[in-house]
């Protein structure tokens, strides 16, 4: 397979995606109104707790980092979702192409995606809460922007690899896991106030160590070494490993007949 | 080179959700010789989808191999999904994309460069008189044009082998009739192979240069219709109309390829194995007598409705 090849067949996969998003207005809903939802409550809540302007700074980033997360793994989910509830997927999958192809073309546009939303939430914060996350400088936000996008992949790929076993349940599986990383990776609160038992999982989490690191550039004590380093190589870890189990679970989906059930 | 070649292959889906694991193939052997018109018959749940979701790489067989333009089904996948296409009767794409989006999905899916690609989706549209639905969506569009979408989209790749699964499966005759001419001119023109799945007599026996018969996981009979039929017990009928001194059964006994003989008053029903070849013959016998003067031959030759029913009833 030529490069040419591989290239055209990762785009097909993006300009899905990417037609999804223009055609469907319940899906820009998605991307953009429930990021903007949860920072305007957020917001409104520290307003009314009445946060001094660092610890608003320091809950509004989780809010943010949450949402570039949840919105690069979307647009990977919904390449596989719409094919089964298209029931189109069997149709998909007896073309000549492979998971890299699929993960790399749907991810391409939940970086874009992601971008926007991410510029759009911090101008936001700056304009509602005069919280100006840009205040760490451009290189930490666009570190803490590649780690997110990057972990955000794994996630994507993880609910992909749920919708060729479960079919279109895999969006609540989507659903669990956000909610899962909302709670452990400390988003709205430092880790240490979990029990310690649950902060070990935390550990496991390279959400965890993004926001340990972008908190750092505003001030906030760090308390793991090399956070960056921590969250890269486990974004790396959980990517090759959800990699893993999406090229299993669509083995296994032809294997046992799941492939043609989901198109039928 | 055969197009097709398969040994011993076996699949069962496993038990899950309540539902027992079922045996849906039984050691299918074919051999599909390279630009011919292919059509598997058979009941419900005959197995027939299975056969074609194994050839097209979407399910994986348990047991047996084979290979498809000489690329091995169980280690050259890639490549065999590089020259195969299919459809199905209920064809299913993104509805929210329009004809012209979803051709230039797939074409990008089998990694047609642009400008190639382009070209293709404009022949093909033209070919499946789809122009005036170009920029329709696909949820708007009615199922005699997603058919034609269907087969559109298996042609993107210009496939050596195109596999239809129930291809006419729900659409109204003068569609479904269109659908066949297609298919043969384009199987005639291009030297595809096809290979088709159908639980229609007429259809198979419009389309196909060969046949197989599969009842339960296996193929029971294989052949050309016409062999298909003479090898049936129902064999072929000829009835002649006479006037003058009765013919009595017993003197057409002893000539070959007689399976059966009837008699009515001046009518005489012979069931032969090859009407061409004992036609002949039965004439010279009824001649034996001067007399006789033949009013009229009729010749009945069963239809595939006869064999298939001759076949699948066999197991009951």
């Amino acid at each position: 397979m030529n490069l040419q090849d591989h290239l055209i067949k990762t785009r097909a996969f993006a300009l899905k995606s990417w037609l999804i998003t223009r055609k469907r207005p319940f899906h820009l809903f998605e991307i953009l109104f429930w990021p903007l939802l949860g920072l305007i409550s957020v917001g409104l809540l520290a307003r009314f707790l009445d946060l001094e302007a660092r610890l608003v700074q320091f809950v509004l980033v989780g809010v943010v980092a949450l949402n570039i997360v949840q919105v690069s793994q979307i647009d990977m989910a919904y390449v596989v979702l719409y094919s089964i509830w298209n029931r189109s997927l069997k149709h998909e999958m007896a073309a000549p192409v492979n998971v890299l192809q699929l993960v790399v073309g749907s991810w391409a546009t939940g970086i874009l995606h992601a971008f926007v939303v991410f510029v759009f939430l911090n101008v936001f914060s700056a304009m509602a809460f005069r919280v100006h996350l840009l205040q760490a400088g451009f290189f930490p936000l666009g570190v803490l922007f590649v780690g997110l996008v990057l972990f955000g992949c794994a996630v994507g790929t993880a609910v992909c690899a749920m919708a060729f076993h479960l079919g279109g349940r895999a969006h609540v599986g989507a659903t669990f896991l956000v909610s899962i990383l909302t709670v452990l990776s400390g988003i709205y609160y430092p880790i240490d106030v979990l029990p310690q038992p649950v902060q070990l999982l935390s550990l496991l989490i390279p959400l965890t160590y993004f926001l340990e690191y972008i908190r750092g550039c505003y001030g906030f004590p760090v308390t793991c070494s090399n956070p960056l380093l921590w969250g890269f190589l486990l974004t790396l870890g959980y990517n090759l490993l959800s990699f893993f189990l999406l090229s299993l679970s669509i083995r296994a989906a032809r294997q046992k007949g799941t492939l043609l059930e989901l198109s039928e | 080179m055969n197009a097709i070649s398969l040994r011993g292959i076996h699949k069962t889906y496993p038990a899950h959700h309540g539902k027992t694991a079922v045996h849906a193939l039984k050691g299918v052997d074919l051999e599909v010789e390279s630009g011919v018109i292919y059509c598997v018959l058979g009941p419900n749940g005959a197995g027939k989808t299975t056969l074609i979701a194994i050839l097209t790489t979407l399910l994986y067989p348990d047991g047996g191999g084979g290979t498809i333009f000489g690329l091995d089904l169980l280690r050259e996948r890639g490549r065999i999904r590089e020259i195969v296409n299919v459809t199905s009767g209920t064809p299913n794409f993104t509805d929210v994309f329009t004809v012209r989006e979803n051709l230039n999905y797939y074409g990008m899916l089998y990694g047609l460069p642009k400008v190639p690609r382009n070209e293709r989706i404009g022949s093909l549209i033209e070919t499946f008189e789809l122009k005036p639905y170009e920029h329709v969506l696909f949820s708007r569009l009615s199922s005699g044009l997603r058919q034609r979408l269907a087969l559109a989209k298996a042609m993107l790749n210009d496939p050596k082998v195109l596999f239809l699964d129930e291809p006419t499966v729900g659409l109204d005759p003068k569609i479904s009739e269109t659908v066949r001419r297609t298919l043969k001119k384009i199987s005639r023109e291009k030297g595809l192979t096809l290979i088709l799945t159908t639980h229609q007599m007429r259809e198979a026996e419009f389309l196909s240069d060969r046949i197989a018969f599969l009842r339960e996981g296996r193929i029971v009979a294989e052949g050309n219709p016409d062999d298909l039929k003479r090898g049936i017990r129902y064999g072929e009928k000829i009835r002649i109309r006479y006037d003058g001194p009765i013919l009595f059964l017993e003197e057409l006994s002893g000539l070959e390829g007689i399976l059966e003989t009837e008699g009515d008053d001046r009518l005489v029903t012979v069931t032969v194995d090859d009407h061409a070849k004992r036609l002949d013959p039965i004439i010279r016998r009824l001649n034996s007598d001067p007399r006789r003067v033949i009013r009229n031959i009729d010749i009945v030759t069963p239809d595939l409705e006869d064999v298939f029913l001759e076949l699948a009833g066999s197991s009951h």
